[in-house]
């Protein structure tokens, strides 16, 4: 079974990774961009940050056999920040219609400040312009007032709620997204947010329409392989193929294609690996055999 | 009562140098002095970011009699867990606010508090209470609530009574909610108590619902907030 991971920070992790995750069957990842654990302070940051998601990151992707697409935004977070906040909006349109961006995001709420208001609505206006669906991130703190919040701005924008995914769900916010006609993603996490179990009682529960599970890895403690470990604990809990297909595959695929940008080549086998290729002068190896799998 | 800027500088100098030797002693004196008789950014930034080097982390654990001088001085809260660089750099801000104009003040806490690295950023947030006009720095503050480098956010969610005294409503129960949501003790957050509101009440049940919902354990002393019982730890 081809798995997808539509959340999973990249630039944080290591070629190992890449290895293990092609691996276990992961043939395509979308790459949100977010803040990178501290603070940045200048807007040209954010250009150099989208230009290594659009351009090193995906060839970084490709020497493995993974399709890596992005979606791009200024996060909640750093939407508070006044230094550069106004300055990557005005950035955001020169990379939004830019091929293998499949969504606006990872937008939505961290403190649900009025900066985080105002900035989440101005980019779901910016999804709707560029013709994008969009990822929402939902806060780790007061959980589920800022999912209402969340899904209140949706409407109030008029965004339609079959192209925003709402992520990061837990036994409390997900039948709130599921009601409201968005999709629900969920990051499987080893200590937070959802873990393999719970994941699997939910599945049971509500089923697998517009339900997604990712990884959500990053530069902290978190696990690249928890698409297929999670898929794995469905099957041994007796959830049926057609049902975990569509939670690891399918769901994302209809998702991300709505951007008409998800171009996962024939039959979305994985793409040809050919590690003699450069990147702007660059290669993934370090003195190794390259690998060619045509 | 607060003492004046210098009165201030002169007490924490005071504390700093018994805890050190003298080389050290020399280059703090020498460089107090200077920024005294001229205002030079440039060696402010230079020395703010030497103090580790030259004065060493040694833990401050101040005396009894200390204390209450501190005391006396407002600094009510504990400042025993500082190093002897972290009062170095704190006498070091403290005694730039005595000598440059009042209105470049923010600019330059700001340049060192955003150069710096994860003890300068520290030293920074500490100092905040004791420099003139504490709520020009509120933005500084609030950004450091958004850190996961958790030393940096204990430096001013703990034992610093700069949220309960400058923070909006808002800002203040998130970083609560972070607290509880890093395993924080409440009793480490200076004046929690009296900034409890309905709101924050409300959040912090809706922080241990969504732990029980998760067959997760909730943190003991939610009931400060709340004033339901938490799990035993």
């Amino acid at each position: 079974m081809k798995l997808f991971d539509p959340h999973i920070h990249m630039t944080s992790r290591t070629t190992l990774d890449y290895e293990a995750m092609a691996g276990a069957g992961i043939v395509a990842v979308v790459e949100p961009s977010f803040w990178m654990g501290q603070p940045r302070s200048h807007v040209g940051s954010f250009e150099d940050y989208f230009a290594s998601l659009l351009g090193w990151e995906r060839f970084r992707a490709s020497q493995f056999g993974i399709r890596h697409f992005c979606t791009l935004s200024l996060n909640p977070k750093e939407a508070n920040s006044a230094r550069i906040a106004q300055g990557v909006i005005d950035l955001l349109p020169r990379y939004l219609s830019k091929d293998g961006v499949v969504a606006v995001g990872e937008i939505g709420y961290d403190d649900m400040t009025l900066e985080e208001d105002k900035y989440f609505a101005a980019q779901l206006e910016l999804a709707i312009r560029f013709d994008l669906p969009a990822l929402i991130h939902t806060p780790h703190r007061d959980k589920k007032r800022g999912t209402e919040r969340s899904l209140a701005l949706v409407r109030e924008v008029g965004f339609p709620e079959g192209r925003a995914l709402i992520d990061h769900n837990t036994e409390e916010t997900l039948p709130l997204v599921l009601e409201s006609g968005c999709w629900a993603g969920h990051s499987i996490y080893p200590f937070t947010k959802m873990d393999e179990p719970r994941m699997v009682a939910l599945v049971k529960r509500y089923g697998a329409e517009r339900i997604l599970i990712n990884s959500a890895a990053d530069w902290g403690v978190s696990d690249p392989l928890k698409v297929p470990k999670t898929a794995a604990l469905m099957r041994e809990s007796g959830i049926s193929e057609a049902d975990i297909e569509r939670i690891v595959w399918q769901n994302p695929v209809a998702f991300f294609s709505q951007s008409g940008r998800l171009d996962l080549g024939p039959l979305g086998d994985s793409p040809a690996i050919d590690q003699t290729r450069l990147w702007e002068g660059n290669s993934v190896l370090r003195g190794q055999q390259p690998i060619v799998k045509r | 009562m607060t003492l004046t800027s210098s009165e201030l500088e002169q007490l924490l100098r005071e504390l700093v140098e018994r805890r050190i030797e003298p080389p050290s002693r020399e280059w703090l004196e020498r460089t107090l002095a200077a920024l005294g008789a001229a205002p030079d950014r440039g060696a402010l930034l230079e020395a703010f970011t030497a103090a580790t080097r030259r004065l060493g982390r040694a833990r401050l654990a101040p005396t009894e009699a200390e204390m209450a001088r501190l005391d006396g001085a407002g600094v009510s809260w504990p400042i025993g867990s500082w190093g002897a660089d972290e009062l170095g750099r704190v006498a070091l801000l403290v005694a730039a606010a005595a000598h440059w104009p009042e209105a470049e003040l923010p600019a330059l806490v700001e340049e060192c508090y955003r150069q710096g690295d994860g003890a300068e950023r520290q030293a920074v947030l500490r100092a905040l209470p004791l420099l003139p006009g504490p709520e020009r720095f509120l933005e500084t503050a609030v950004d450091a609530c958004r850190s996961h480098i958790q030393p940096l956010f204990e430096a001013i969610a703990c034992e610093n009574p700069y949220p309960a005294r400058y923070f909006p409503e808002l800002n203040f129960n998130q970083m609560v909610l972070k607290a509880l949501f890093t395993g924080v003790a409440l009793e480490r957050v200076i004046g929690c108590d009296g900034r409890v509101t309905p709101e924050l009440s409300r959040m912090a049940a809706g922080y241990a619902s969504e732990r029980r919902a998760a067959g997760r354990s909730v943190p003991p002393d939610i009931g400060r907030l709340t004033g339901e019982r938490g799990d035993q730890p």
